[in-house]
């Protein structure tokens, strides 16, 4: 086997390290560079253009296929909303007193009013945990190009919405102002995600039209 | 904008090219400070064509191997004029600066 043909089999052997999508679009062009890129006699990759390749490779697992610019920052938005939200959750926690309070003093001595409010507050603790979730799973789903994460991501948003409304009709206006600022903060910033998550660079990420790729002809090195 | 993108769009300003004119043309523009490698490049022009600032120009089989040209799009040729004004106006700003302070002009006559 000739030092070329043995140089291309090793840059092979570290090009299978990306994932198949990415071997299918760019395989055979880097391959090429690479290749073009070698000294006279080289017949195995240098360190460094082999750590070059592994990074390459990590990054391709981890951003499959590069978002716009606008579904990046959308991404980055939903990953500070599970941040606020999680705000929202120690908000909960630290005024959970005050709450108390503020209910005893307007409805002394009644112990269903206390009740009620413990039952709420726990219900919080549970909905303002799940969102964190929500918002941390939606923006993996969308950084990785699913395009039915942008409608799930407009249901949740309609939903946070119903509970928002919900806790100012139970008087969390009055009970729990900092809570209540809170979540509609990250409401919003939930919501001008989604809508970047609709515009035209984006609606082309999540719908591409399909583009003839070069087929990859695997590690034989033929 | 990053240097090595930067420098990227500026190898494409003159036309279209492939993966390796654009290594080989970057390590000229830079006076050979700085040197892409294969990984980092596609990584760049992935990100470059998802932002939608270069476009495949066209595809050829040359030696049996694949070459693809890539070329600017009018944004791209558009951003790079503006970073490009950006760079020459703090490049300006420097060197008025620098003439103002006599014995410390690092060179600059």
């Amino acid at each position: 086997m000739s030092e070329s043909a043995r140089l291309e089999r090793r840059y092979r052997r570290l090009l299978a390290c990306y994932p198949p999508t990415a071997r299918r679009e760019n395989g055979e062009e880097i391959l090429a560079v690479l290749l073009a890129c070698a000294q006279d006699g080289q017949h195995r990759p240098g360190a460094a253009a082999s750590v070059d390749l592994l990074k390459g490779a990590i990054h391709a697992w981890l951003w499959p296929s590069w978002p716009p610019r606008t579904v990046r920052t959308a991404v980055r938005l939903l990953v500070a909303a599970a941040v606020a939200q999680l705000a929202v959750l120690v908000i909960t926690v630290v005024t959970a007193g005050s709450v108390h309070a503020a209910v005893a003093h307007a409805s002394p001595g009644v112990a269903t009013a206390q009740h009620a409010v413990t039952v709420n507050l726990v219900i919080d603790y549970v909905l303002d945990s799940l969102a964190v979730v929500v918002w941390l799973w939606r923006a993996w789903r969308l950084a990785r190009g699913r395009d039915g994460a942008r409608i799930r991501l407009a249901v949740n948003l309609t939903g946070f919405a119903l509970g928002i409304l919900v806790a100012l009709g139970l008087g969390a206006a009055v009970y729990a102002p900092a809570d209540l600022i809170a979540a509609v903060m990250t409401w919003l910033i939930v919501l001008v995600a989604n809508v970047l998550l609709f515009s035209a660079a984006a609606n082309r990420y999540y719908r591409p039209q399909p583009r003839p790729v070069t087929p990859w002809h695997g590690t034989s090195g033929t | 904008m990053q240097e090595a993108t930067y420098l990227i769009l500026t190898a494409l300003a003159a036309g279209s090219q492939h993966g390796y004119g654009i290594i080989t043309d970057v390590t000229d523009i830079s006076d050979g400070r700085v040197q892409l490698r294969p990984g980092t490049l596609y990584t760049a022009l992935d990100r470059l064509r998802a932002d939608e600032l270069i476009t495949v120009d066209r595809e050829q089989i040359v030696d049996n191997r694949l070459r693809r040209y890539y070329r600017l799009t009018p944004e791209g040729r558009g951003r790079l004029a503006e970073e490009a004004a950006r760079l020459q106006a703090n490049a300006t700003a420097a060197v008025q600066r620098l003439r103002l302070t006599p014995g410390l002009s690092g060179g600059i006559a």
